[in-house]
Parts: C-alpha cells; sequence; structure tokens
C-alpha cells in the first residue's frame, strides 16, 4: 500500500497544480479570479492590482526596486506563488533579461470586476418560488448530518442508515488509503484512516474533495471544471436557495454527490427544483485551519480512564470505539473505558503485517492525535478544568506509547549447528572483533549479529570450512 | 511486536455485576491465561440502550438507567446531592470519580433499601423522577421482583426472646405461614399453641419510617403514608435456631430476608447504661447521616457502615452506643486497637471508668454494676480452646448477657466463620458493623449482609476529601527497572519460589525507597510508614537504613514503645510494618506512605494502607478544596517494572481508582544525578545482595504469616511460607537495637537546610 500522507493543503494548492491549459481555461471565470486574488499573500495582491492596467512586460529588475532589501523573501514567495498560479508568466528575452507579465485572461476578467463591481455567479430564487427553506440551524444540522453518515458509510458500509447516491466505485477511491482490505477479510482502517477519522471536519472534508477532484477525470470529469464550480460555489450564500436550471449536466451530477457530503441541500418545488448550499460548501475555500467553527465539546474523560461522550452520534460511536472499549450506549450518552488492549488493538487492527516496521515511527502520532482529540472534545463542563484530560489518563497513554519503543528492531542473521566449538568460538570472537555480536548462547552453540556484518561472518566461515 | 517480558495489564474496569461477583483468582500463575479471554468477554458486554425514551426536559434531571441495573449520575447536576443520597440507598457504587458516578442495582443493594424504610414504590417513583429517560420497563420489574418479600419480616429480639414479625395487614398472616411451613423454621418455633385459632400470632403496634430524607422528591401523600402507625404480627422462635431461620429466610432459599432492628426506647428489662456523648464531640454530616440511616424509625437496625479510614469511625460507633445506652460489647481485631478503642470511648463520651473494660490475654478487666461497655478482639470471643479459669468466668459473663450493641470493627477482615461463631455466642439486640472498604477478594461480602445486617450507608471518599475531612492524598506509582542481574535471576525458572523477594530486593527499588525516605524526611519534615509484606525484605531494608520496624513476632510491649517513639520523638520519623499494620492499627501522625512489597493483588489492602494516612492534618482550611496544600499526604506503591508487580499493582489499585484517586506514574526514581549517595549504587554491592537473596532458603523470602489471619490463608492457597524461625527470633531484638545508632545518623542529616524550592519536585520532574 503506498503511505498516504494526509495533508491538509488549500484549495489553491489544489488549484496551482493544474497543467498550464487548465489554469489558463479556469480564468475565463470572474469568480475564480477573485477568489484566486483573495487567496493570494498580501504582497502578491498588491503586484496584482500594481500591474492591472499594464499591458507590457515588466522586468524583474525593476520590480525588484520596489522592495525594501530585508522585504527580499516575501517578495520571492509572491513571486513564485504568482507564477504557480499562472497568473503572472514568466519569460527569459535574449539578453537573459527575466520579465513578467499578467495574465490577460484574468486581468480582463479582474478590471471588469473593478469597474462593473462583483456579479454573483447566479442569482438566488425569490421567496415566492421557492417555499419551505429551512432555517440556518436546520441546515447546519442537516449539513453535519449527511456528512457523518458519509463518514459512516466511509468507515463502514454497513453502518449506514441511507444508501447514498456516492457510487460504490467512488466510495472505493475514498477508502483508497483509508481502509485496507485484505482478501475475504472485513475492511480495517488503516493508519492513515484513523488520523482521518481524528482530523476535524474541516480537514477532512478537504482530504474528501481533494480525492474527488483528483478522481473526476475517470469519472469523465474535467477536474478544472470541477474546481471550477467548487469555487463558485463558495460565492453563493449560504441558505439561500439556487435554480437547479443553471447548471450544466456535469454540474448537476455534482451537486447530487455533494448532497451526499452534506454540502448542499436539494429541495424540489412544484416546477422547479434547487439547491442550498450549507455552510460546508461556503467554507470550502477558505482558510482551513480555521477553528471558529469549532463544535461544543462532548467528552469527558475521567481518573479512571472511563469516558463519558455526550453524543447521540453513530458516527462519534465509532470514532471512540477505534480507541476505547465502548461499554454502554444510551440515548444521548456513549460510555467506555481507555485501556491498554483497547489501544494496541486500534493499531494492530489499522496496520497489516507487512507495515509492522513502520508501526514504530507512527504510533507516536497517533498517541498524541487521541489525546488531542479528547482535549479539543472535551465536554465543557471538563473544559475549563486543567488539565482537561486527567493528567494520569494522558501519563498513562504516554507510557503504553513508550512500551512499544522499548523495542529497537535491528536486522539481524542467526546461526546455528556449529560442527564444533572453536568454530564457534572462532565465530563469535570475529562477530566482536566487527563489533556486530548481539546474543550468543555458547551452551548450544548459537549467535545473532547485526545483518550488516553478515558477509564478514559468511567469509569467516567459508575460510574456516577450507 | 514485543513489549516487555508481560505487557502491562490495562487499568481494567469492571462494567457488569456478573464480573463484580466473579472470584478473583489470587494464585499467580493463573493471571496469563486469564487475561486472554479477558478481551472476549469485553467484547460481548457492550450494551446499547438507545431506544431508551429521552424525556423532554432531560438536561435537568441527573442520571440514567439502564435495563441491565447499572447507572449513571451526573455530580454536576443541582439534583447531585439528592440524587447521591438516594442512589447510595438503593445501589452499589461501582466508581465514583469526578464527573459521573456509576451504580448497580443489586438485589442485595435493594435489600438494604428496604431495610432501612425505602418502599418499592418510593424506589421505582424516585428513581423515575431523576431519570433522563423513561425508566426501562426491565429495571422496574428487577426493583418489583427484588424487593416484593423485601422488608416483609423482621427478626425482632424482646425480652431476651427472639421474636419473628411482620406488619399487618398487607403481608403478615400470609408470609408467616408461608414461612412456618418451612420444616426449619416451624420446628424452630417456640409456644406454637394454636389455641384462638389466630394461629397465636403476637400482636403488636409499630411506629412507621419517618425521616428518609427523601421527602423532598416525593408528594406529601407518599410521605404521609409511610409515617402510619403499622400493627404487627409477630411468632416467637428459638433463640438457639435464630441463625438457621435466617439463612431460610435469605434470597437464595425462600426469599423473605429478616431485617433485624431493636426497639431499645422500650426495652425495659436491660438496665440502661448511663453514658452520652461530651459535648465536644460533634460528629460531622457524614457521620450524623449514617447515624440517621441507623436510627430511622425510632429503632435501632442492624447493619453495616462504611466509611474511608480516618473519617472517624470511631465517633460513629461511639455515638451510636450513646444513643442505645445499654451495654455494649466491642468487637476489634487485635489488642492494640482494643486499646484505641477503650480510649476512643473515653475520648468521646461520659462513661465512667469503672463501666468500661478490655478483655484482652493480656488485660482481663470486668465492668462494675449491671450495665457497660466490654471491648474485646473477635479471637478472644471466638477462641475455641481451653481458656484460663477467669477468662472463663469472663466469656460466661459475655454469654449470659443480653447486649444492647454488639459494635463490630474492621468486618471486612473477619472470616465469615468467626462471625457466625461470635454471633451465635453473644447475644444482641443490634449489631453495628463498621470498615473502610468493603470488598473483599474472597468476594465474602455476601455473607456479611445476613451475618450482621445490610450496608446502611457508604461515603463517597472525594467528597470527604473535598470538605477536608480526611486528607488529600497524592497517590504515585514508581516504576523501579530490574537491574539486569537481578531481571536474568527472575526469569529463571529454579528461582521461582524466590520471585517476589528478587523483585522487592531490586537495588533500584530500594534506591527509590531510600530517596523517598530521605526527601520526606528532610525536606518536608514528614512521618513515613514503609509496608513490606515480605519479611526478608522488611528485615533487609530496615537493618540497611536503621529504622525500627514492627512485624507479627513483635511483642505488644515493644509494639507500643515504638510506636510511641514514633509518634512523639523527633529522631524517629521513618517505622516500617509488616502487614500487620494494616488494618487498625492507629498512628494519626503519619502522612507518607511507600510500600515496597504487598499482598499480590488486593485491592482491601491497598485501601487499607491508604486509610493508615487519612486522617486530616493540619488546619481545616488549607485542607478544604482551594485550600492552600493542594496534597498533604503521600502514597507511594514501588513496583520493579517487567515483574508480576506490575499487573498485581494494577489490580491492587482498582478500588482507589474507582474511588476516584489516580495514581501518578513516576518513571525516575531515584533521580540519575544520585549516584553513591544512595545504597547500592555499586554493582558489587548490587550482586552481594542478589547472592543474600538467593542463598537464603525459600521459606525465609516467602511472606509473613499471621496466625490470627485466618482468610488471607484461604486466598494464598500454597503459595504461603512461614518466615524462618532464625529470622523471627533473632532479628527481632537486633533491629531495635541498631535505631538507637541510626538516631545518630539521621541527626548529622538533619542539618542540612531545607530548600523550600525542592518541595514537590518528585511531581515536577516526571518524563525529564
Amino acid at each position: 500500500m503506498p503511505e498516504v500522507k494526509i495533508i491538509a493543503k488549500n484549495f489553491m494548492d489544489m488549484v496551482a497544480s493544474l497543467p498550464a491549459m487548465k489554469l489558463d481555461k479556469l480564468y475565463d471565470n470572474a469568480f475564480i479570479c477573485e477568489a484566486i486574488l483573495r487567496s493570494l499573500p498580501p504582497l502578491a495582491k498588491k503586484y496584482v492590482l500594481q500591474m492591472l492596467y499594464i499591458d507590457s512586460p515588466i522586468t524583474a529588475k525593476s520590480m525588484e526596486v520596489w522592495v525594501l532589501p530585508d522585504g527580499s523573501s516575501k517578495h520571492r514567495v509572491a513571486i513564485d506563488r504568482l507564477i504557480q498560479l499562472r497568473v503572472f508568466t514568466e519569460t527569459v528575452d535574449r539578453r537573459k533579461e527575466t520579465t513578467y507579465k499578467i495574465n490577460p485572461t484574468f486581468q480582463t476578467n479582474l478590471q471588469k470586476l473593478l469597474t462593473h463591481g462583483e456579479v454573483l455567479p447566479r442569482e438566488p430564487m425569490p421567496s415566492n418560488i421557492t417555499v419551505r427553506l429551512p432555517s440556518v440551524e436546520e441546515l447546519d444540522v442537516y449539513a453535519i448530518g449527511q456528512w457523518e453518515c458519509f463518514l459512516l458509510q466511509l468507515i463502514s458500509s454497513a453502518q449506514a442508515e441511507r444508501p447514498s447516491n456516492i457510487s460504490s466505485s467512488m466510495m472505493k477511491v475514498f477508502q483508497r488509503g483509508l481502509l485496507s482490505q485484505r482478501d475475504k477479510e472485513a475492511p480495517r482502517l488503516t493508519d492513515s484512516g484513523f488520523q482521518f477519522l481524528l482530523m476535524d471536519t474541516n480537514a477532512q472534508l478537504w482530504y474528501i474533495i481533494r480525492e474527488y477532484i483528483s478522481n473526476s477525470e475517470e469519472r469523465g470529469v474535467d477536474p478544472a471544471d470541477l474546481i471550477s464550480f467548487l469555487l463558485e460555489l463558495s460565492f453563493h450564500v449560504t441558505g439561500e436557495a439556487y435554480n437547479s436550471n443553471t447548471l450544466t449536466e456535469v454540474q448537476r451530477n455534482t451537486v447530487k454527490d455533494l448532497t451526499d457530503l452534506g454540502l448542499v441541500k436539494l429541495q424540489q418545488g412544484r416546477k422547479e427544483s434547487w439547491f442550498i448550499p450549507t455552510k460546508l460548501a461556503t467554507n470550502l475555500s477558505v482558510s482551513l485551519t480555521d477553528s471558529s467553527s469549532r463544535k461544543q465539546g462532548f467528552v469527558v474523560v475521567e481518573t479512571n480512564f472511563r469516558l463519558y461522550a455526550y453524543s447521540t452520534s453513530k458516527l462519534h460511536c465509532e470514532i471512540l470505539r477505534l480507541f476505547s472499549r465502548v461499554e454502554y450506549q444510551l440515548p444521548n450518552l456513549i460510555v467506555g473505558a481507555i485501556t491498554k488492549e483497547s489501544l494496541y488493538n486500534a493499531f494492530e487492527n489499522g496496520i497489516t503485517a507487512d507495515q509492522a516496521n513502520i508501526l514504530l515511527q507512527l504510533t507516536p502520532e497517533l498517541y498524541s492525535q487521541i489525546i488531542s482529540f479528547l482535549q479539543q472534545n472535551a465536554h465543557p463542563r471538563v473544559a475549563e478544568r486543567i488539565p482537561t484530560v486527567p493528567e494520569n489518563v494522558t501519563d498513562q497513554i504516554r507510557l503504553w506509547e513508550s512500551d512499544l519503543n522499548r523495542v529497537e528492531m535491528n536486522p539481524a542473521h542467526y546461526y546455528d549447528e556449529f560442527p564444533s566449538r572453536e568454530i564457534f568460538e572462532a565465530a563469535c570472537d570475529h562477530a566482536r572483533e566487527w563489533n556486530g555480536l548481539l546474543w550468543e548462547d555458547s551452551k548450544r552453540m548459537r549467535l545473532v549479529v547485526k545483518a550488516e556484518i553478515h558477509i564478514h561472518m559468511r567469509d569467516h566461515l567459508r575460510g574456516q570450512k577450507q | 511486536m514485543g513489549h516487555g517480558e508481560k505487557g502491562r495489564p490495562n487499568k481494567k474496569h469492571k462494567s457488569s455485576a456478573k464480573e463484580d461477583h466473579r472470584i478473583i483468582v489470587e494464585d499467580e500463575d493463573a493471571y496469563y491465561g486469564e487475561e486472554v479471554d479477558d478481551d472476549n468477554r469485553d467484547g460481548e458486554k457492550k450494551r446499547d440502550f438507545t431506544k431508551l425514551e429521552l424525556k423532554p426536559d432531560h438536561a435537568n434531571r441527573p442520571l440514567w438507567a439502564c435495563a441491565d441495573g447499572r447507572i449513571f449520575l451526573e455530580t454536576f447536576s443541582p439534583l447531585y446531592k439528592q440524587a447521591y443520597d438516594f442512589l447510595i440507598a438503593i445501589a452499589e457504587p461501582v466508581c465514583r470519580p469526578e464527573s459521573m458516578h456509576e451504580y448497580n442495582l443489586t438485589p442485595h443493594s435493594l435489600y438494604a433499601a428496604v431495610s432501612v424504610g425505602l418502599e418499592t414504590e418510593t424506589i421505582i417513583a424516585v428513581l423515575n423522577k431523576l431519570s433522563k429517560t423513561k425508566l426501562p420497563k426491565e429495571m422496574i420489574d428487577f426493583i418489583h421482583a427484588s424487593t416484593a418479600n423485601y422488608g416483609k419480616v423482621k427478626l425482632v429480639l424482646k425480652k431476651n426472646r427472639y421474636f419473628v414479625e411482620s406488619p399487618f395487614p398487607e403481608a403478615s398472616d400470609y408470609v408467616l405461614k408461608k414461612l412456618l411451613k418451612d420444616e426449619a423454621i416451624s420446628k424452630a418455633r417456640i409456644n406454637a399453641e394454636v389455641s384462638n385459632g389466630s394461629d397465636g400470632f403476637t400482636i403488636s403496634k409499630a411506629k412507621g419510617e419517618i425521616g428518609t430524607g427523601h421527602e423532598d422528591l416525593l408528594s406529601g401523600a407518599e410521605v404521609a403514608a409511610a409515617a402510619e402507625e403499622k400493627e404487627t404480627h409477630a411468632f416467637e422462635v428459638d433463640p438457639a435456631q435464630v441463625e438457621n431461620v435466617k439463612q431460610r429466610c435469605l434470597p437464595n432459599a425462600l426469599n423473605y430476608p429478616m431485617l433485624e432492628e431493636y426497639d431499645f426506647r422500650n426495652d425495659t428489662v436491660n438496665p440502661d447504661l448511663d453514658m452520652e456523648l461530651k459535648p465536644h464531640a460533634q460528629p460531622r454530616p457524614y457521620q450524623e447521616k449514617s447515624l440517621s440511616k441507623m436510627f430511622g424509625n425510632g429503632r435501632a437496625r442492624s447493619g453495616i457502615i462504611v466509611l474511608p479510614c480516618g473519617a472517624g469511625k470511631s465517633l460513629v460507633g461511639v455515638s451510636a452506643a450513646c444513643r442505645i445506652k445499654k451495654s455494649c460489647l466491642c468487637l476489634a481485631t487485635n489488642a492494640v486497637s482494643v486499646d484505641q478503642w477503650a480510649f476512643q470511648f473515653r475520648l468521646w463520651s461520659t462513661i465512667r471508668e469503672d463501666q468500661i473494660c478490655r478483655f484482652t490475654s493480656d488485660s482481663k478487666e470486668r465492668f462494675r454494676g449491671n450495665a457497660g461497655v466490654v471491648v474485646t478482639t473477635y479471637n478472644m470471643v471466638a477462641f475455641g480452646g481451653k481458656r484460663s479459669e477467669e477468662s472463663e468466668k469472663i466469656i460466661e459473663e459475655i454469654r449470659n448477657r443480653e447486649w444492647g450493641l454488639l459494635l463490630m470493627d474492621e468486618v471486612h477482615v473477619v472470616p465469615a466463620h468467626m462471625f457466625r461463631k461470635v454471633i451465635s455466642i453473644t447475644k444482641s439486640h443490634c449489631k453495628l458493623g463498621l470498615t473502610a472498604t468493603l470488598v473483599r477478594e474472597d468476594e465474602r461480602i455476601t455473607d456479611l449482609n445476613f451475618l450482621i445486617g445490610p450496608k446502611l450507608y457508604e461515603a463517597n471518599w472525594l467528597d470527604l476529601v473535598k470538605g477536608g475531612f480526611i486528607a488529600n492524598v497524592q497517590c504515585a506509582e514508581v516504576w523501579c527497572p530490574m537491574t539486569k542481574e537481578f531481571f536474568a535471576e527472575y526469569l529463571k525458572k529454579e528461582n521461582s519460589k524466590k520471585k517476589q523477594a528478587l523483585y522487592v530486593m531490586n537495588p533500584n527499588k530500594f534506591r527509590a525507597c531510600e530517596f523517598l525516605i530521605r526527601f520526606h524526611e528532610q525536606q518536608r519534615g514528614d512521618k513515613i510508614i514503609v509496608f513490606a509484606d515480605n519479611l526478608f525484605a522488611l528485615t533487609e531494608y530496615a537493618m540497611k537504613l536503621r529504622k525500627p520496624m514492627i512485624y507479627g513476632a513483635t511483642s505488644h510491649v515493644e509494639r507500643t514503645k515504638i510506636l510511641e517513639a514514633f509518634k512523639t520523638s523527633k529522631e524517629v520519623n521513618t517505622v516500617f510494618l509488616s502487614k500487620v499494620g494494616d488494618n487498625s492499627i492507629d498512628i494519626p501522625e503519619a502522612n507518607v506512605i511507600i510500600q515496597i512489597s504487598s499482598h499480590a493483588g488486593s485491592r482491601r489492602q491497598e485501601a487499607q494502607r491508604l486509610g493508615r494516612i487519612l486522617r486530616a492534618k493540619g488546619k481545616l482550611q488549607d485542607r478544604m478544596a482551594g485550600g492552600k496544600e493542594e496534597y498533604n499526604a503521600f502514597f507511594y506503591s514501588l513496583v520493579s517494572t517487567d515483574t508480576q508487580e506490575m499487573y498485581y499493582s494494577t489490580k491492587r489499585q482498582q478500588f482507589l481508582i474507582d474511588q476516584g484517586y489516580s495514581f501518578k506514574v513516576i518513571t525516575s526514581l531515584p533521580p540519575s544525578d544520585t549516584g553513591a549517595d544512595l545504597s547500592y549504587h555499586s554493582l558489587q554491592d548490587q550482586l552481594a545482595l542478589l547472592s543474600k537473596v538467593l542463598s537464603a532458603g525459600d521459606d525465609a523470602v516467602g511472606l509473613e504469616q499471621l496466625e490470627e489471619d485466618a482468610d488471607d490463608i484461604a486466598l494464598h492457597k500454597a503459595r504461603r511460607f512461614m518466615g524462618s524461625m532464625s529470622a523471627m527470633s533473632g532479628a527481632n531484638g537486633m533491629v531495635y537495637m541498631e535505631y538507637s545508632t541510626g538516631r545518630k545518623m539521621q541527626g548529622q542529616l538533619k542539618g542540612k537546610p531545607k530548600d523550600p524550592a525542592k518541595r514537590h519536585h518528585l511531581f515536577k520532574r516526571r518524563f525529564t
């Protein structure tokens, strides 16, 4: 299995990684241009605005004059980003002089935006047509509900309550890297899958969206179209209804998928149908580290390693089950216990035998992730208590962790059946000389040496035979 | 993936009633097999009660009740106090940490509830009022089924005659007739003349229940119903058969468990004892509460009161005796605690000097007048062999007297057969058992339930800590890695009998112990008790460190002398105790315990030992939550890593953890910079120690065995060894001699200035 690194980079990195052609096409869309402008670092924003009405290329030298010497690193970052996003194009002429020029499509669109003002991608539908629009709270509940249902389905399809529109093949794509399946066995969470579940919603969402975009070509959808639509969506207003007629065929299909993720809600009127973006959609392009939208905590951990989670969510139950033993499920409470077994099982479940060697490097991250999950989701009752998770519990979790690290793995070779004691002893001496003797049992004439001296040992033993 | 030879077991939580009643195997070798199937069991234990219907105002209600009897209580609910009082009366506490308590409804806990006067419908109504969800039908059925027969029959001692009594009209004739159908009971009945057609039942009146404390949760009408005067019917039974009759009535037989009550106010036959509480003896709120459970309806109920050590159990005992004002027989576990009880009676009550007497092998006193208090040991009463003429006379007196109160201390340690004997010998109207820990590794708590009575009250340790009534103890588990050489020997098969000696004598443990003693003696000026079950280790440690020690063979006089020195002398700050010190030796000065070896996985021993330092010290306001001193007592348990000790250690801590205590793990003791300051620094010294351990006979390194400790024998089976005679007699005087030389050394050390900045540094330098 390839090593999956879960990096929650931002949406614009994804945009920047598109091929030049696609990127240029993307700038046909005025909202994208605006979104890009918004996402830029401050200095880059200034450059764009400065060059907005200049049609001829500017030399790199003359641009450097704009910044003070100590700002040069910021300058570099800004220029790099602009080139990456193809907002600027870089040319080196015959005299080896570097010049920058602003992308003409981008330029035109942005000029238009400045003079004509912002235009919404589509107008919300008038309220006399749309009826029964959900309130903001209802919409939030809906979005979280959909998202959790999706996650449940993701980690174990048997748990999901409702069938969803997301095809099983697409589900497989999402599960890739998060779950591992060996033939005939039930799929199990991998190390990354484990980390994934402990991340906050925004980070998880971004991971899924990234997979969704990068897989789009297989479904015959242009990733650029998809990115453009998702960015467009983030310019819509949460809770407003937008007519589905305004969507292209591709977009309409995408909206169906996004419904399952909780990004939009679909409603059907008498004649028209419309979609309502939720806050998950409108937050998509904003900074992912924004934690202002943090939900209220729900977990109480006691000094006796008991864990009480005020939650009705099945997903929470599944997450807790990852590292604790769930004992009671009540209508609005989950009761469990953190045990050494439950923690170790979690890792052993997630990690297949051939990965055993990377276990040692990965687990510390997981442990601290569990602890931070418990801390971040602390119930308001204990949130003001310091520490939120009792010290003896976090200590013990760390000690369990360090228990795993007590074993140091050394590749080694084992020798036995020595023909005579002399040869055995000579072999021991030889290994000692190379500083590679790990263990010897002189009674039964067995020894273990470091793998790297195996070749010397072999030569030595061959020499003895002759 | 290896994590040491034996993985450290988890802080496992017992989560079902079933498992709680499982007999805990104390055989060391049986553990490893057991651990494996633990997980399978756990797998099936998940319980899904998500279908229970939440009430709309659930946020205001404090508890959840599950169909299997488990109850969860939020401690931050505004109704917590009321709910807690109620739950402690009807259910068995499983764990009581800070935010969430867990309780189990069991037939026994409901029996206790009924016996303190709660009625079935009251229990259900209050529970329903407190519950966030609709009560599961299973629970309602369970309460009905368990309590249907409870509280219907009472055993009353009147004018030295035993009567089986039942309230009229709802149950009496029907129940009594049913009981009489039983052969054993009908045989036990006396004066059974069926003359006037009414089955010959005696008819009398009794007052209803008052002041159960849950009125605020119920409507007025319900309370009024409970307080009405009720008519009762009764028949008499043969005093010799009382025990049999009681047993026939237990849940596993006829299922009409009998309550024992004593109408002491109307007892004109037995002479009154003139004693009152002295004005300075003011029971604390929880002591008051436990007494109110006992005297709830104007009569005295038999039962057990559970209070942590140091919380003032003796004041409860003395207060009970003062309320009943009849002759009182007080039973303690050993001679030292007999002295202490006699002292407590004189301290708290106005009893006259000649009305209280001690009856032990050393002092055979008799009280004057027709009523008084006798303090003695279980052994003295239950002793089956030949007695001296003098004690025979006293025992005869005890036998013939009708006691108003039988006060039994430390009921958790006394074996059931001993109780049976004691109870059959002494005739008492009311039995009150006192204990700190109602856990027994042999799970014979149920025996106590009918021999003495139900649990009347159990205090919450954490609440008492918060209230400043008992010390706030910092518990720590110190991990001492085995030295290479000791571990190699530990793993050898031929040393299987020396395993314990090897991990206790681990030089790293010794150094940690030495370090802690020095730290607490010199930097905090604390008084320290070191506990070691292993006699070999006890003597080695005490001699090497030049400290006095007390163990089974130490005479009463010498014990008193050492304890006196420990209490008063500035030079004697540390005392080594074998397990004779576990129970009821009162050493209020001590505030640090270092435990270097212990009895396998005994939760009770751990709690009892902690109890030695629970007596609150210093000013009350400093001790209260938010006071100056966060911790004022320290409990260290030293364990050698990778040995059986680790496993036992977690097991032992379970009880305290359930009470809300937490154990910090300290991995870096002694600090690495101590070097040769502490003993056994050089490999040479360590090896010398090792060969000493190995050359000692198997019997010398075993556990100490105490004669009166009969119930422990059952636990340990063949794994117990007598200490060798030479060690017992020879070491005895020697150690006591050496302690005077130790004084000089300590004097020198004392000269070092205290560095206040170093205080508590133990808890700062973890993970460094």
